[in-house]
């Protein structure tokens, strides 16, 4: 069995199948915990949890006036890089007939180069993250190994698929073998680690502005 | 090559009694230095070599096979330029070609692996079984598995014709019943090369034979023994379509628009990317067409376990296996194992509040 | 009728030129100016190179002709021409059904391919020794 005919077979099945059981294990898990309220009764003219939870999620997507001076670095390089990641993963052909392959489901792709020129950029955008991170003692202090290596499996797919795509460094069926297994790793620990936030960030939004609003605090 | 004993006439000699002039061999090794890449200006030393050199005896032995590779070889070659590889070989052992049969055949074999002890080429196509002693396949009552070990056993050289010699193919296709193998599997003290191909380029052949013959070595081969200078690049990288794949253009099916037009086959199943071969560059039937050119994708034929790659319109970006039950259990599972903990962990807080309400209450 | 139909839609290489034809011309420069300067060039292969249809239609016509065309029938049919620029020649063998087998630019006086072998004069010296015997005069017809 060669390298890619392991990564395509066995490697892939199995870090699919930890990805779905750990992703829909925590999903799970989680909501089904009690919807923990605040007891006290909601104050007067609070919206409604609804409209709260749907602001929650809206409002912080762009930082508040106070810091924006100090936060605009991470929104900006968070977008480009959450853009770049989902314009590369879901609309390069390639990618598309894998899930196509999963799924059934297909949509049309952007052009190969432009594809490759978005994930350069991402690749960049996950650097001046880490720089970033680094050179900040507050967010050092509360980086924790979890930050570190979710960082690294997300960066590992970006540049083997780059390398793969630029015939750098190997032999295109290695660069794709890897590409492959890199893509499991990550897989694998999704559902473990701060990944999962891909989940699971609209929940917690939504909670968070739940209960501000029923203490009447502004979001 | 090693001189001889007794002389045997150089191929220069040999062709001039047929009126062949060193011209042809300048032509000939002119044509080989462009197919193989070779550096500018070694044609003249490649004439040289070819026309100094004697004339090589090739034992071919012929096992799993469907004589396909044979065809290939010979059908190809009309009596001009190409034909030339025929007179620079004495090919003194060949089921399909030779005029010899039964015993005789067998006597053939035996006296040229007697009088070129050490010299001669054992070329292979077919693999060979090994299962239950290699009796799936026989000659003369002789197993494959024998008769290449006793043939290989005084040769100069293997050369591995086609991908059931050199990869095992398609006898060795899973679940492989015979126990095929391929060649290397069995020679392990021999120089071997492989030019796999289901069935090889011509070209290639004729080229690794003229390179042995002329240099009197192995060109440079690859990590599967394939030789550089026809299995060097891919499909892919020298595909005319390679425009499309870049621009993101794929034909969906072999007949709908972006078929018509020319566009990339990678969506219809073409292992191009991961084939190492030169249809591309030197194609086909005389420089006619190749696969691509033709409409239909690239089988991945010369490389090892092709037949095996999942399909050969499953698109190379998609798994090999088939998930969709493994992930819907796994997603049960997940549900479950998540309901389980969350009630878990209700009940651990139920319990916890009543303590400590309890405790409230004996407070009180 | 149908098959015309069914050829024109098969999609062939792009027909564009690609530039290479440009470099191939400055690298056949830069050759003949070392061969004009004494030193030895050795010949530009065309067979491997990228080259598209319109590239090498474009060298051919920029190299244009000379003064010199031969035929060689040897081992399938070969051409050869000086181009208009003396000392630079077009070398290009055919292979079966007039396929173009392979195609270099050399440098130098003449092709290496015009040029009788020694070891072919040898052997036609010996043949002419032959044939001056009276009673083999039928000698020289036999090649």
């Amino acid at each position: 069995m060669t390298l890619l005919e392991f990564a395509r077979g066995p490697a892939l099945q199995v870090a699919m199948i930890i990805f779905v059981l750990g992703a829909t294990w925590r999903f799970f898990g989680a909501l089904l915990l009690p919807w923990r309220l605040v007891p006290a009764e909601p104050r007067k003219g609070a919206p409604s949890p609804i409209a709260a939870a749907f602001k929650g999620v809206v409002v912080k997507m762009w930082p508040h006036k106070p810091f924006q001076k100090a936060g605009m670095f991470t929104f900006v390089n968070g977008y480009i890089l959450h853009f770049g990641l989902a314009i590369v993963v879901f609309l390069f052909a390639p990618h598309i007939l894998f899930i196509k392959g999963l799924t059934g489901l297909s949509w049309p792709a952007l052009p190969s180069n432009l594809v490759y020129t978005v994930g350069v950029i991402t690749m960049a955008s996950l650097v001046a993250g880490l720089v970033h991170r680094l050179r900040s003692p507050v967010l050092r202090l509360i980086s924790r190994f979890d930050d570190y290596l979710s960082w690294l499996l997300t960066l590992l797919p970006v540049l083997t698929g780059l390398l793969a795509a630029a015939h750098l460094g190997a032999r295109y069926e290695t660069l794709l073998a890897v590409h492959i297994l890199s893509i499991c790793a990550f897989l694998i620990w999704f559902p473990f680690g701060k990944l999962m936030h891909a989940f699971m960030f609209v929940f917690s939004r939504a909670m968070t502005g739940v209960r501000m609003g029923q203490r009447g605090a502004e979001l | 090559m090693p001189q001889e004993p007794k002389l045997a006439p150089t191929l220069g000699e040999l062709l001039q009694e047929r009126g062949v002039s060193r011209r042809a061999f300048l032509k000939y090794a002119s044509y080989l230095s462009a197919v193989m890449a070779l550096p500018a200006g070694s044609a003249t030393a490649l004439a040289e070599g070819l026309a100094n050199a004697r004339r090589q005896s090739v034992i071919w032995l012929s096992f799993q096979e469907c004589t396909g590779c044979t065809e290939s070889l010979t059908r190809s070659f009309s009596p001009t330029l190409e034909s030339l590889i025929f007179d620079l070989i004495s090919l003194d052992y060949h089921h399909t070609l030779q005029a010899a049969s039964g015993e005789a055949a067998e006597k053939a074999r035996e006296a040229a692996m007697a009088e070129n002890k050490g010299k001669y080429v054992v070329v292979v196509d077919g693999a060979v079984p090994t299962k239950d002693g290699g009796l799936y396949s026989t000659i003369a009552g002789v197993s494959n598995l024998d008769m290449l070990k006793a043939t290989a056993k005084d040769a100069l050289a293997v050369i591995a014709v086609g991908t059931c010699a050199a990869f095992g193919g398609i006898p060795k296709a899973r679940p492989n019943p015979t126990g095929a193998a391929a060649i290397d599997e069995i020679i392990t003290d021999k120089p071997i090369i492989n030019i796999p191909g289901c069935p090889p380029i011509p070209e290639a052949m004729a080229g690794v034979v003229s390179y042995l013959v002329s240099f009197g070595k192995l060109p440079e081969l690859d990590h599967l023994r394939r030789p550089k200078a026809f299995f060097g690049e891919t499909i892919h990288d020298r595909c005319y379509r390679r425009p499309f794949y870049e621009r993101g253009l794929f034909a969906e099916g072999f007949d709908d628009a972006g078929a018509r037009q020319g566009w990339c086959l990678y969506k219809v199943g073409c292992k191009g990317p991961v084939t190492y071969n030169a249809c591309a560059t030197l194609k086909w039937n005389g420089g006619v067409s190749f696969p691509i050119q033709s409409g239909h994708g690239c089988l991945g034929c010369s490389e090892p376990d092709f037949w095996d790659q999942g399909g050969f319109y499953r698109p190379l970006s998609t798994n090999l296996r088939e998930m969709g039950p493994a992930l819907a259990g796994a997603a049960l599972a997940g549900a479950a194992l998540g309901a389980g903990a969350a009630w878990a962990s209700r009940r651990h807080q139920e319990s916890y509040q009543r303590d400590q309400s309890a405790a409230e209450g004996d407070k009180k | 009728m149908m098959t015309q139909t069914l050829h024109a839609s098969i999609p062939q290489e792009p027909p564009r030129l690609t530039g290479m034809s440009d470099a191939v011309f400055a690298e056949v420069a830069a050759r003949l100016a070392e061969v004009v300067a004494g030193a030895s060039a050795p010949p530009i292969e065309l067979t491997a190179m990228p080259l598209t249809s319109e590239d090498r239609a474009d060298l051919e016509q920029r190299l244009g002709r000379g003064e010199v065309f031969a035929t060689i029938e040897s081992a399938g049919r070969s051409e050869v021409w000086e181009t208009q620029f003396s000392g630079v020649w077009f070398v290009r063998h055919f292979g079966e059904n007039d396929r173009t087998a392979s195609e270099c630019i050399e440098f130098g006086a003449a092709p290496a391919i015009l040029f009788s072998h020694r070891a072919d004069m040898a052997a036609a010296a010996r043949r002419l020794a032959t044939a001056l015997q009276p009673a083999n005069a039928h000698e020289t017809t036999d090649h």
